[in-house]
């Protein structure tokens, strides 16, 4: 309020005394308005009167005229003698002299050194409002609790510090260490190790760039609190082991003692923090740090490794010759134990014998029913061969290989042996033993025995002289046993047990293995009771096989499966093969060589090694070896039936179109 | 001169010197060097050049000749370049070319029709013997016509040998399935055969006779695994017991010895020499017998059973065919080194029998159920010298004992017979 100045008040300025309020200043001018002389012309360019010895003129109309100026002389003289001439100022409105006060010239001395003019102002009077004040106030100015990031390390920091590491670490960036400690190594000359793996640089370097950061150590839990719950503390048993582990106080559970205080203020110093820092010092220090190397397992090391099967041959690999001469489906074949000749039968309701070395066939024998099943006599003493066709088991001697064994057999055949006891009639019901009528002879069959039920299996025993025969209709009368010498069978079971699929005898122990649709039972036949019950969960088996040694039995299913059971091991399956894509109908071992044969629907034969170890603890091994796909397409069967040569790795196989073959 | 080099490629060259045992088709001894890539075509074209003089007769025709070219001891078959690098012989120094003569191909001549399967055959000066899978046997004659049939048997005859032949008669053997041997004798100008012995003795099938050098005696082999030594003497009475009469009065004779030592199927039986005999079995080995003694000499042990083996004296190997198709050769006199001296691969089926040719110590035939018979020569193990084809079904026996004709019977009842132009004149 003070800056702004009256507009008349050019020339003078207001008089020294304090005019604070402006209205009385404005009076004051307005009152002397009246009285002041010195300005008579108003506010004009004085150059007007330059050339007039006046200047205006006064109230009663008198020129006013112009103070006489000296010239430059007296003005010399003014100068010097006059003591106010410094002081002394020429208004230009009226012309005259005027001679400043002492506060005219203090003010102008203030302005001039740009401060404030009036010199009885206090800059500094005004109360200071610290608007943020060191003291701690009641009432913060702002209603926000303060940031976290207000009272805690930077985090922008941290992240720029962050990025210089990592560059220092990947070596993108040299610290003032380095770079000093390259700059010497310039001027000095160097030595290279020609010979070292790492140098100390390195070294240095590794510890940043590979840095394995010290453990850490655990966080305080509630017993190491000052006023732990009370189950914490120890008791008396804790304390004595506490105390007996003093000499090992590694093994100790926790490194002190928990201790509890009702209040803080109670807590005595702790005596062993000293010590504690010491040891952690000392396994930093001490205990080198290594990365611990993790285990990268493969999937693929987890599969177990399988010998190729160029390791395992022999084993056959292909088609050597091709039996053709039956006019339909071919379902089963048995060679002779000697390995000179096959039999097969076949949907023409024809047996045939092949010679296996030529592929000749050399006898047919005409059996009146469907071939399901035949069997060649394991014993090598006779010359017998056991045929199914339809309801009647055939006993047919084939009249080929030694004249004598074939002339022994017929005879013993042709006299019954003594009846001792009479037959009973539950089994005369379900088999009626017949001799071969006269034509019948001819061909070679010896011995009917009609069953009273379709037949689909016959099995013979070891030694030959057993055939055990199955009827899937016959429910609980399905298996029978016959007994060649004494011309007997016999109904081992009284219960049904399912529909029997097969039937199998041990080649060295007294056991009987019967497939029923799920499962298979052994039984023993000199105690007369059932020994196990294997369990396959397969929906329908189909066939079994069993090892040479015995303890091992091959299941073929009709889904798709073909089960290892290791009868020493357990009574699940050891090994299921899921080889085949359709149903498996046949499967076989072979006698001497670790081979084992499986054919199905697709038509194919997949040739296999079962090496089955003499030591008890290893289990058998299974490579599957070779598939044999030889058999043509002809309606939706494939292969009937497996069997291998007695002694050299050969496989036959039988099938749907109408050959057997024989793979080498 | 000039002509055989302008032939020459400009590709890499091969300097090659012939030289040849065969005197009358001598060339000069200097190198020549022809293109690496040449084939035995373009050197026989050569070498017919180098001979022009020595080959044109009189009237100045020029006679062409075909030779075969071995180098280092295999019939060259691919072109030299290759030849070399597969035995590891390098091109640069002079490459030996030994040349001579080549084989020229045998020419099918008959076809003898049977009833069935022919399983046995053997041919000796003018006369054949087959046997049939019908229990007869039967002869006739080089030209191929049927001169006997012989019916005795009760089982298919798997084997026939001839024991003497004369210009009045013949005697010949048979072994046959229902596990006896028949001697018989035939009169030729009368026409009429007598079985003068049977043998009995074996338990099972009998599969091969073989008849000593000196006609003394025969040895049969068969699924029994024994192998049987007989006497070929018509009169010939052991001396403990003495010959059983049959009511047709032919003599049953037992063996003169038995001797066991194979496990399996005794599939063929040679003797090499009036006391040694040879025999090859399904349990995967080759004996090598004394026939005085009866004592196994030496054993040869392969890896699948043998079905057919000769012995030929001319180099002393043995050739075998087994239940793989593949014929290998064995040296029964090396003692170190791998006893397989060489594989023949080519039938792609089971090879039933082999036989050397009885004049040239390298050539063989073989032949198997691929329906095929083969020519081998021993120097060129992957490809046959020639294919003698006709036959429609499995080859189960074949004879080279007259070395103008090579015969084969087979599953499609029928002998072929063809001739074999390269006649050694001895």
């Amino acid at each position: 309020m003070e800056d702004t100045q009256p507009a008349g008040d050019v020339n003078g300025l207001p008089s020294a005394e304090k005019t604070n309020d402006y209205v009385e200043y404005e009076a004051e001018m307005d009152t002397s308005d009246e009285e002041d002389i010195r300005n008579t012309v108003g506010n004009i360019p004085m150059n007007w009167y330059d050339e007039y010895p006046h200047v205006g003129y006064d109230w009663d109309g008198n020129k006013i005229i112009k103070p006489e100026r000296g010239d430059q002389l007296d003005n010399f003289m003014e100068k010097m003698e006059n003591p106010d001439f410094w002081r002394t100022v020429r208004d230009l409105q009226t012309g005259q002299d005027v001679v400043l006060s002492d506060k005219d010239v203090e003010l102008i001395q203030r302005i001039e050194s740009s401060k404030i003019p009036d010199s009885t102002y206090e800059q500094y009077a005004v109360p200071w409002i610290e608007w943020f004040t060191s003291e701690v106030m009641n009432m913060p100015i702002r209603n926000g609790a303060d940031h976290k990031r207000s009272f805690i390390a930077s985090r922008q920091e941290a992240q720029r510090v962050e990025r210089y590491a990592r560059l220092i670490r990947a070596g993108l960036l040299k610290t003032r260490e380095q770079k000093r400690r390259e700059r010497e190594k310039k001027r000095e000359r160097s030595f290279y190790m020609m010979w070292s793996t790492d140098d100390a640089e390195d070294k240095h370097m590794r510890r940043i760039t590979d840095h394995i950061p010290a453990p850490k150590r655990n966080l305080p839990s509630h017993a190491e609190s000052y006023n732990p719950p009370p189950e914490f503390l120890f008791n008396e048993r804790e304390m004595r082991i506490w105390k007996k582990q003093e000499e090992t106080p590694w093994k100790r559970k926790l490194h002190y003692v928990p201790q509890k205080y009702s209040s803080l203020r109670q807590v005595p110093a702790y005596p062993k923090f000293i010590k504690e820092r010491f040891t952690r010092c000392m396994d930093l220090y001490l205990c080198p740090r290594a990365r611990k190397m993790r285990l990268t397992i493969e999937p693929e090391d987890l599969l177990p490794k399988l010998p190729s099967p160029k390791d395992l041959q022999p084993f056959p690999t292909v088609q050597s010759l091709v039996f053709n001469g039956h006019t339909d489906m071919v379902r089963c074949i048995s060679i002779d134990p000697l390995g000179q000749y096959l039999l097969s039968g076949s949907d023409d309701m024809t047996i045939k014998i092949w010679e296996i070395s030529t592929g000749r066939c050399l006898r047919t024998i005409p059996v009146g029913g469907i071939v399901r099943s035949v069997e060649w006599n394991p014993n090598k003493a006779l010359s017998l061969v056991a045929v199914v066709a339809d309801r009647k088991l055939l006993i047919i001697n084939p009249g080929v290989g030694d004249h004598l064994i074939v002339s022994k057999t017929d005879s013993i055949l042709s006299t019954p042996p003594v009846q001792a006891s009479i037959v009973s009639e539950k089994v005369k019901a379900v088999v009626q033993w017949d001799d071969a009528t006269p034509e019948e002879w001819e061909n070679g069959i010896r011995l009917v025995l009609n069953h009273f039920k379709e037949i689909k299996q016959v099995t013979w025993h070891g030694r030959g002289d057993y055939a055990a025969t199955v009827m899937p209709d016959g429910a609980n009368r399905s298996v029978l046993i016959h007994q060649m010498s004494t011309r007997r069978s016999q109904l081992p079971f009284a219960k049904s047990k399912g529909l029997v699929q097969s039937v199998l005898f041990h080649p060295i122990r007294p056991f009987l293995f019967v497939a029923t649709q799920k499962n298979i039972r052994i039984y023993d036949l000199v105690k007369q009771e059932l020994f196990k019950k294997l369990m396959s969960y397969a929906k329908w088996i189909s066939s079994m096989a069993i090892h040479p040694g015995g303890d091992n039995l091959i299941v073929g299913t009709y889904d798709r499966k073909m089960l290892w059971f290791d009868l020493d091991l357990s009574t699940k399956p050891y090994k299921t093969l899921r080889l085949h894509s359709t149903a498996v109908r046949s499967v076989a071992f072979h006698k001497r060589y670790p081979l084992f044969a499986s054919g199905s629907d697709d038509r194919a034969l997949i040739v296999s090694h079962g090496m089955v170890y003499n030591d008890l603890l290893q289990n058998p091994l299974v490579v599957p070896l070779k598939l044999l796909k030889e058999h043509e397409d002809c309606s939706d069967f494939g292969i009937f039936g497996v069997t291998f040569h007695p002694t050299e790795p050969w496989v036959f196989s039988c099938g749907a179109d109408k050959t057997i073959r024989l793979f080498t | 001169m000039d002509r055989s080099k302008k032939k020459v490629d400009l590709g890499s060259q091969i300097q090659i010197k012939f030289i040849t045992k065969q005197e009358i088709y001598a060339v000069p001894e200097f190198p020549f060097a022809v293109d690496s890539k040449i084939q035995c075509e373009n050197l026989n074209r050569l070498v017919n050049e180098l001979l022009k003089d020595k080959l044109s007769d009189d009237n100045g025709v020029v006679k062409k000749v075909d030779f075969d070219f071995l180098v280092n001891g295999e019939l060259l078959r691919t072109p030299l370049d290759i030849h070399l690098t597969n035995k590891n012989v390098s091109s640069e120094s002079n490459v030996v070319v030994e040349y001579m003569e080549a084989t020229p191909s045998p020419e099918p001549m008959d076809c003898l029709i049977h009833d069935d399967w022919v399983s046995a055959i053997h041919s000796s000066g003018s006369w054949i013997i087959t046997g049939c899978y019908d229990n007869s046997i039967h002869i006739w004659t080089n030209k191929g016509k049927h001169k006997t049939g012989i019916s005795g048997h009760t089982g298919p005859v798997k084997a026939v040998q001839w024991i003497s032949v004369s210009n009045d008669s013949a005697t010949f053997v048979s072994g046959s399935q229902d596990q006896s041997i028949r001697v018989w004798d035939w009169d030729i100008k009368k026409g009429t055969t007598n079985c003068l012995q049977i043998g009995r003795g074996h338990e099972r099938s009998v599969e091969c006779i073989s008849v000593s050098p000196d006609s003394t005696r025969f040895a049969t082999g068969g699924w029994d695994t024994m192998l049987k030594i007989w006497s070929a003497d018509p009169n010939y009475e052991p001396a403990d017991k003495p010959a059983k009469k049959l009511k047709s009065e032919t003599k049953v004779m037992p063996p003169i010895m038995t001797l066991k030592g194979h496990k399996e199927n005794i599939s063929s039986v040679q003797f090499i020499n009036n006391s040694d005999l040879i025999t090859a079995s399904w349990d995967h080995t080759i004996k090598h017998w004394d026939g005085e003694i009866g004592g196994i000499k030496t054993e040869i042990v392969g890896n699948k059973s043998f079905f057919n083996h000769d012995y030929s004296d001319l180099n002393g190997s043995v050739i075998t065919c087994s239940s793989d198709r593949h014929i290998r050769l064995y040296d029964l006199r090396s003692k170190e080194g791998s006893l397989v001296k060489g594989t023949y691969s080519s039938h792609t089926q089971w090879v039933t029998t082999v036989r050397w040719s009885k004049t040239e110590e390298y050539q063989f035939v073989s032949g198997g159920y691929d329906n095929q018979m083969k020519l081998w020569d021993t120097r060129s193990p992957k490809v046959p010298l020639f294919e003698l084809t006709g036959h429609e079904e499995k080859v189960m026996c074949s004879d080279w004992s007259n070395q103008k004709l090579i015969l084969s019977g087979g599953a499609d009842n029928t002998v072929r017979i063809f001739k074999n132009k390269n006649v050694k004149t001895v």
